[in-house]
């Protein structure tokens, strides 16, 4: 058993010892999130108060340690991870909900308040919370405002950010402040519009209070079965064109069905190109006449088969290839390397060609399951980490997906982050002086260079070693400001 | 400060320069203090190149769209140069199928709906005297109207923004993607700041597709508290309703003759849906039979002038006579009827009333009381809406009242954040100077 350094003594005098993790063996499990990136944090702080968290960040700045703060660990862009090593605040402890204002529709929540028990305890009341990102059963609330989370329910609905009203935030220099309020009335700048999605750069938060949106009265899920990803692209097109804004419309593509069949026996046949997912909530009425004008399209472009559905639970059946697409890739491959591209609407056909091409060229199978209304695309990269230089392979093939998105007219990432993954692609889209304009907004949050540092910008102090080596490779490929 | 002089502004190309000797100038007029040179830009490198100029000199720089909200805020500590975006209307980039549009700041939000209408589309805000008010000026003042529970506001709708910084540096943010987290989201922090950041060249914009169906209708009330009550239940019962408002007696008449249809010269609950036309009646439906339940026994009226209508409404914002002070205030929708009677008592003269009551967003004007006496007021107004959870906001008042009150009121205590920011952006506070809140 090794002996506590000094930092990790006034951790534990700070908030106990049960509330910090610095055995070597214990910390193993807080260098991975979501990607295929890790990093090692020196010890790991588990607040139960916003005033634990105000002094642990003021222990992190005597000792002049990075600070990296975490949620549930399912994040897609390395966000959590200690590029820099230091402290991993981790949030979970945090985890009430400690009021749901039915009268004007609010909910206040910890931010280590999983996102799906929020959703519940909403529909408790006749109220949803809207963003559903597919890890909702883990992902909490307070990941959810870092990293502005979407899910297949942001297309009607908006993301996080449009559902944060006020937080409480300690930043950098240690000092709690509630930022926004209940009546998005506050005078002055957007305070709250910058944090969310600010990845955890410019400081904690400690509670937030989001906007919940009324129930819907009905909810009709669709699902059509497809010979050719264009034809379910087609119909996509034509479902936007008709005036319908469905408040999901969701597709996975043949890869992906091979995975999600045999486990979860969704009935769609092996050989089908692609599954369309459609829903359609509000009013019943409402729902009865989109559901029909949906259904009459799905028909319109030679679909295997049409499956629909009110009842939540033949829902959730329908929901479950789409939902449980991610876990469900370990039938194909160990491992698996998803990307989160985003293109305007009209492009994604073409882009989607290119995916295809790019898989093959580097010889990976690629399962995609794609945000189809709102142009945004998962390919996930199937791989064995244990092949010599397979890694590499599916960073490479990565990095070029990005470019073709960027190319595409598109961004880096549309809800997963830049994160530690893809922080040397940020110049594809933005000049030095854009990034030098979000970093003096960064600075306006006091001292945050050790606030999870190694992210979102390329480089960095010391940061070095902490980024993987395919972005390095596409850089010196395509050149930093190839786009710009 | 620096002396500088016309020419290094005449040598701009691309800009249209107007002098202190023109008659002109006095457009540019802010609280009756007058620019000594206003330069009409007509490309975003040209608000750039004109910005540079000003930095160097340390001139102080107001923006100007289409001057339809120059009444809103503090009077400027300085005022030595306007710079007109007015003329960066173009399209930039239009692709409907992708439901997104690119646009220069000067571009008006009327002409901007006619655009997208003519492809089944529109962008869901609501501005006064949209013909002239312009997409950058609805940007940066960022504020959601009477529609925001259901439309959001600006800043829900702005994926995307190029910006020129106090330095003369083009920047953006965002992109032209609907979804993105690219970066910091500075659209966001630009979105209602006022201009004291930097200029709003051009915005992309997130579209809606034109709904199948449009319905207002409007039910008479025995009076505006009755009305107000109406509403609130009526919001509560159809919680899916596009817009509804409670209107006094004399915001109706106003309205009317604004070319508001339906209207009568009585107080009045509006309410409109939009959707399906069976979702339209069912979500009506609901909303009537609640109104009837808090009192409202008149017959619904309708209109087939639904956009006229519905922005005579919203052209009310702007529609205080001169002798008044209009306040604007803001709280959580379950305080709205608790800030009305507190207002009431203050303010017994006061017969313009406006509220969205499903958004806890009430406007009312007042008679001018004597400059001491309007002080005492407002500020007990203040401290009584504070203990609701609301704010505030002086919108438009006499100059003299403006420099005896924030007109903001308190920022909270983002405030210390705040400032940091403006520190950064525009270190010598070049931009705006003194109209924003906290004296930003």
């Amino acid at each position: 058993m090794s002996m506590p350094s000094p930092i990790v003594r006034d951790l534990i005098a700070a908030i106990g010892p049960d509330a910090v993790v610095w055995q070597p063996e214990d910390l193993l499990v807080y260098e991975y999130d979501g990607t295929i990136d890790r990093g090692n944090p020196d010890a790991i702080a588990l607040p139960a108060t916003t005033e634990d968290v105000a002094a642990l960040i003021k222990i992190a700045n005597r000792y002049d340690v990075p600070i990296t703060p975490r949620g549930a660990g399912t994040g897609l862009s390395g966000g959590a991870l200690a590029a820099k090593g230091g402290i991993v605040i981790g949030m979970n402890r945090m985890r009430r909900i400690l009021e749901i204002d039915v009268a004007n529709k609010t909910a206040l929540v910890q931010p280590g308040v999983v996102n799906l028990d929020l959703g519940l305890e909403a529909e408790r009341h006749g109220l949803a919370y809207a963003p559903d990102p597919s890890s909702q059963r883990a992902c909490t609330i307070g990941g959810n405002v870092a990293e502005n989370a979407g899910g297949p329910h942001t297309l009607a609905w908006g993301t996080t950010t449009n559902h944060v009203l006020a937080l409480e935030l300690v930043t950098a220099d240690g000092e709690v402040q509630w930022i926004g309020d209940a009546t998005r009335d506050q005078p002055g700048y957007d305070l709250v519009g910058c944090v969310v999605g600010s990845e955890g750069t410019v400081g904690i938060v400690t509670q937030v209070l989001v906007r919940l949106v009324p129930k819907p009265n009905a909810v009709r899920t669709l699902l059509g079965i497809y010979d050719s990803v264009r034809q379910a692209s087609n119909t996509v097109s034509a479902i936007i064109a008709s005036g319908v804004v469905p408040a999901a419309l969701e597709m996975i593509d043949k890869m992906t069905i091979a995975a999600v069949e045999p486990v979860l026996n969704t009935g769609f046949p092996l050989d089908a190109e692609a599954v369309l997912l459609v829903e359609v909530d509000g009013p019943q009425s409402q729902v009865e006449a989109e559901g029909a004008t949906v259904e009459a399209i799905l028909r319109q472009f030679e679909p295997r088969e049409v499956r629909s559905a009110t009842d939540p639970e033949e829902r959730e059946q329908l929901w479950a290839g789409r939902k449980g697409a991610i876990g469900a890739l370990g039938q194909i491959m160990p491992n698996y390397y998803l990307l989160d591209g985003v293109v305007p609407r009209t492009k994604l056909p073409d882009v989607l060609d290119s995916v295809y091409e790019i898989a093959e060229r580097y010889g990976l199978p690629v399962a995609n399951m794609f945000h189809a209304g709102d142009g945004n695309l998962h390919p996930c990269l199937l791989f064995d980490e244990r092949e010599p230089g397979a890694t590499e392979r599916v960073l490479d093939a990565g990095g070029e997906i990005m470019r073709l998105c960027v190319d595409a007219g598109g961004a880096i990432t549309g809800e997963h982050g830049v994160g530690l993954e893809k922080r040397d692609y940020l110049p594809w889209i933005f000049t030095e002086a854009d990034m030098d304009t979000m970093k003096s907004l960064r600075a306006a949050f006091g001292p945050t260079e050790n606030f999870n540092p190694c992210k979102i910008f390329p480089k960095g102090h010391g940061c070095g070693e902490a980024g993987h080596q395919s972005a390095q490779h596409q850089i010196a490929r395509f050149g930093p400001k190839a786009f710009v | 400060m620096m002396a500088w002089s016309l020419d290094s502004l005449s040598a701009l190309r691309s800009a249209r320069l107007t002098t202190e000797t023109d008659e002109e100038i006095g457009r540019y007029s802010i609280e009756g203090v007058i620019p000594r040179a206003a330069v009409r830009a007509e490309s975003a490198e040209a608000v750039a190149a004109t910005l540079r100029t000003a930095h160097e000199h340390e001139l102080a720089v107001c923006f100007f769209g289409g001057r339809t909200m120059t009444g809103l805020g503090m009077p400027p500590n300085r005022h030595d140069l306007a710079i007109d975006l007015s003329g960066l209307n173009a399209v930039v980039d239009y692709e409907p199928n992708d439901f997104t549009i690119s646009v220069g700041a000067g571009k008006t939000l009327a002409e901007l709906q006619r655009t997208l209408a003519e492809h089944g589309q529109f962008v869901p805000l609501d501005a006064p005297q949209f013909e002239r008010a312009t997409l950058g000026g609805i940007a940066a003042v960022g504020r959601g109207g009477l529609r925001r529970t259901a439309f959001g506001g600006p800043r829900d709708w702005l994926i995307g923004m190029r910006m020129a910084r106090a330095d003369g540096q083009l920047i953006k943010g965002g992109g032209q993607v609907v979804k993105n987290v690219s970066g910091y989201d500075l659209p966001k922090l630009f979105a209602g700041s006022m201009g004291t950041l930097g200029a709003i060249v051009e915005v992309t914009l997130k579209l809606r597709p034109l709904p199948a169906s449009d319905r207002v209708v409007a039910i008479s009330a025995p009076s505006f508290e009755v009305a107000l009550a109406a509403a609130g239940a009526a919001a509560q019962a159809a919680p899916s309703l596009n817009g509804c408002v409670a209107l006094s007696e004399e915001s109706a008449a106003n309205a009317r003759a604004l070319g508001a249809e339906l209207l009568t010269d009585e107080p009045t609950l509006v309410l409109r849906a939009v959707g399906l036309e069976s979702a339209v009646a069912e979500v009506l439906a609901d909303a009537v039979d609640a109104a009837r339940l808090s009192g409202l026994n008149q017959a619904e009226r309708t209109t087939t002038a639904i956009v006229e209508t519905w922005q005579a409404i919203v052209d009310l914002e702007l529609e205080t006579p001169a002798e008044q002070m209009r306040l604007r205030l803001g709280l959580r929708p379950a305080s709205l009827a608790a800030a009305q009677r507190l207002l009431a008592e203050r303010l017994p003269q006061s017969t313009r009333w406006v509220a969205a009551a499903d958004s806890g967003l009430l406007y009312v004007d007042a008679p001018l009381p004597e400059l001491e006496a309007a002080v005492d007021t407002i500020q007990a107004l203040r401290a009584g809406m504070a203990s609701l959870g609301g704010h505030l906001t002086v919108e438009s008042a006499p100059t003299e009242l403006k420099r005896r009150v924030d007109v903001w009121g308190p920022a909270g205590p983002g405030e210390r954040l705040m400032r940091r920011i403006k520190e950064q952006f525009d270190p010598a506070g070049i931009l705006s100077p003194g109209r924003f809140v906290g004296g930003i």
